[in-house]
């Protein structure tokens, strides 16, 4: 006990202070890890759209082949499938027959299909078009303003809006036929 | 007290310093681009991972890019534009998290840990001072080394 720095470390609480103090910085560092390591498993792709159950972005514009205007006001009343798409993208032609099979199946029953093409150029688009062909208008877009508008990540992805104009759904990549028609019901539905 | 006045006036000087700095601000008013800049600098790029709408050269980015542009030439606020895109893109576009809810969070721990340490280091510089303050005593053989060279002194 002659030794000053046995009397230091003998001093009443002084252990138990650094105790608490390791304890705390470790309890930090772990749920700083903690999170981290939570983040790594997310795909941070997987974000949710923030307009599905808000009104769906009004536009008006040009068909590619420049024979009308749509407004997306004007359609209110009837349910809408807005399916953006671009020439250079594969997975769009992969998509192409299953909304050509939806389009064939209910065009008669009010529903409304548009592409819009996204970061693509309208000659690429057309020549698109004229390839695949569909039926559907194609819509041009200049600027992806209206991509933008309704925050999209990347083609395809496609936005069903129900006959208020709300957006109720949005399904990134490719649709099948099976998505098509179950989005279109639900809209159906909400008609009723 | 007077030993804190020369890093207190410094800490000041300093401090003044990085003030005027940033009160005088650039030289020329900034160009469109540089106002697109920053404003894309502040949003994430949507299809790539950890650049910003400023740093992306993809199409997307280019896309938003043009989009600013056109809305500041519009006379539309970077906040109002900011707020755009969350519309669109959600919150999560938004390169700073929002100073509320959850997001609060993150501009509040840099906050924390600064209070935390210039606390420690306050209660350390304390508790150093205070044991250079109280020399340690003197023992009697020291006592009486020092009585006798003062007396030798005055002798």
């Amino acid at each position: 006990m002659s030794d000053p720095r046995d009397r230091l470390e003998a001093r009443p609480g002084a252990a138990r202070r650094r105790t608490v103090f390791v304890a705390g910085v470790l309890a930090v560092v772990l749920a700083l890890g903690a999170t981290l390591g939570f983040g790594l498993t997310r795909d941070p792709r997987g974000v949710r759209s923030v307009l599905v159950g808000r009104p769906a972005p009004d536009f008006a514009l040009p068909t590619l082949d420049g024979s009308a205007t749509v407004r997306l006001s004007d359609l209110r009343g009837r349910a809408v499938v807005i399916n953006f798409w671009a020439s250079w993208c594969a997975e769009c032609r992969a998509e192409h027959p299953a909304l050509e099979a939806a389009w064939a199946r209910y065009r008669d029953r009010g529903v409304v299909l548009l592409g819009i093409p996204f970061e693509d150029l309208p000659d690429h688009s057309r020549a698109y078009v004229d390839e695949l062909g569909g039926g559907w208008p194609i819509l041009e877009d200049p600027g992806s303003r209206t991509g933008l508008a309704y925050g999209v990540f990347g083609v395809p992805e496609t936005y069903f809006i129900d006959p208020g104009g709300t957006i109720v759904e949005r399904h990134v990549g490719p649709v099948s036929y099976e998505d098509l028609t179950a989005g279109i019901t639900r809209l159906l539905e909400r008609d009723a | 007290m007077r030993r804190w006045a020369v890093p207190l006036l410094a800490v000041l000087a300093a401090a003044a310093a990085l003030a005027f700095a940033a009160l005088q601000g650039p030289a020329s008013p900034p160009t469109v681009e540089e106002r697109v800049r920053e404003v894309a600098s502040g949003l994430r790029c949507p299809v790539c991972q950890s650049l910003s709408v400023a740093d992306s050269s993809s199409q997307v980015a280019r896309e938003m890019r043009g989009e600013i542009a056109r809305d500041l030439r519009a006379g539309k606020t970077p906040e109002e534009i900011r707020a755009e895109f969350a519309a669109a893109y959600g919150e999560w576009v938004l390169e700073a998290p929002p100073k509320r809810g959850v997001g609060l969070v993150a501009w509040l721990i840099p906050v924390a840990l600064l209070a935390a340490g210039l606390l420690v280091s306050a209660s350390a510089l304390r508790r150093w001072s205070r044991r250079r303050a109280r020399p340690a005593p003197l023992s009697d053989a020291d006592r009486e080394l020092l009585a006798r060279a003062l007396a030798e002194e005055e002798g």
